[in-house]
């Protein structure tokens, strides 16, 4: 791989906790000295969420679909229009 | 048959649905509640953390009811792991995440759905290979890291055009 995805590794090992503590302290070290990479490994923090933000949301929205999947049977339409 | 989260729904969001009706809020609450719960479950069955003390529908109904009275409060339900929360330093609101996952779904979608099968459903490279396309797990690895790339590379862009 080109040396920016090894990079990319490094810092996916760094934000899971993957590394040693040596190699972490190291890491750790690299970022106080080098502001570019701590603005890479931070935009890489936030790709993370995202990507758990974007898995969430693709999950309520098959919630969604079984919701009004179950609306259309009679039994459970019924049981929610006794709680209103 | 129905997907085992179907039967846990029919089974168990008429409960929910009246207890919150009891407590004075809406069906639209209830529902936003039982699926953040719906979440939980789930996430915390794939991570093997879930100590089911009693049956699902109890844990389900037990976990939905603190939800929606965290909603009450205005408190997020779902924390992240640590190693991914924000800094203290670098706070990132809600509203800007939410933005620039739109525009992440606008030009990196096929990327998002990779790195969520990587990160988020842990399949194996070679699953992925498989379904993207990829000539071989190795293939799908270079991929993968060419996806984080590409979308750290637009939030760094949408970041500066915000600031």
């Amino acid at each position: 791989m080109r040396s920016e995805l090894n990079e990319i590794q490094l810092i996916d090992r760094y934000l899971f906790r993957q590394l040693s503590t040596e190699d972490t302290q190291t890491f750790e070290a690299s970022l106080m000295a080098n502001g570019p990479l701590a603005e890479r490994v931070e935009a890489q923090r936030i790709t993370h969420r995202l990507v758990r933000l974007f898995a969430r949301k693709e999950h309520l929205r098959r919630f969604e679909a079984i919701y009004q999947q179950l609306l259309q049977e009679p039994a459970f339409a019924r049981q929610l229009k006794s709680t209103t | 048959m129905d997907h085992p989260i179907t039967s846990l729904y029919r089974d168990s969001f008429p409960d929910f649905a009246r207890l919150v009706r009891r407590m004075g809020g809406s069906l639209e609450q209830a529902k936003d509640s039982f699926h953040d719960a719906l979440l939980i479950y789930l996430e915390k069955e794939k991570a093997g953390t879930l100590h089911l003390h009693s049956t699902p529908k109890a844990y389900l109904l037990g976990t939905a009811r603190i939800c929606w009275l965290q909603t009450l409060k205005n408190k997020p339900s779902m924390p992240l792991p640590d190693t991914l929360e924000q800094s203290p330093d670098q706070p990132e609101s809600r509203e800007m995440e939410e933005n620039l996952l739109r525009s992440l779904l606008r030009t990196g979608k096929k990327c998002l759905h990779l790195l969520k099968a990587f990160y988020y459903d842990n399949s194996s490279m070679q699953d992925i290979a498989t379904r993207f396309g990829f000539n071989g797990s190795r293939s799908a690895t270079v991929q993968k890291y060419k996806c984080l790339e590409k979308l750290r590379n637009e939030i760094k862009t949408e970041l500066c055009a915000a600031n």
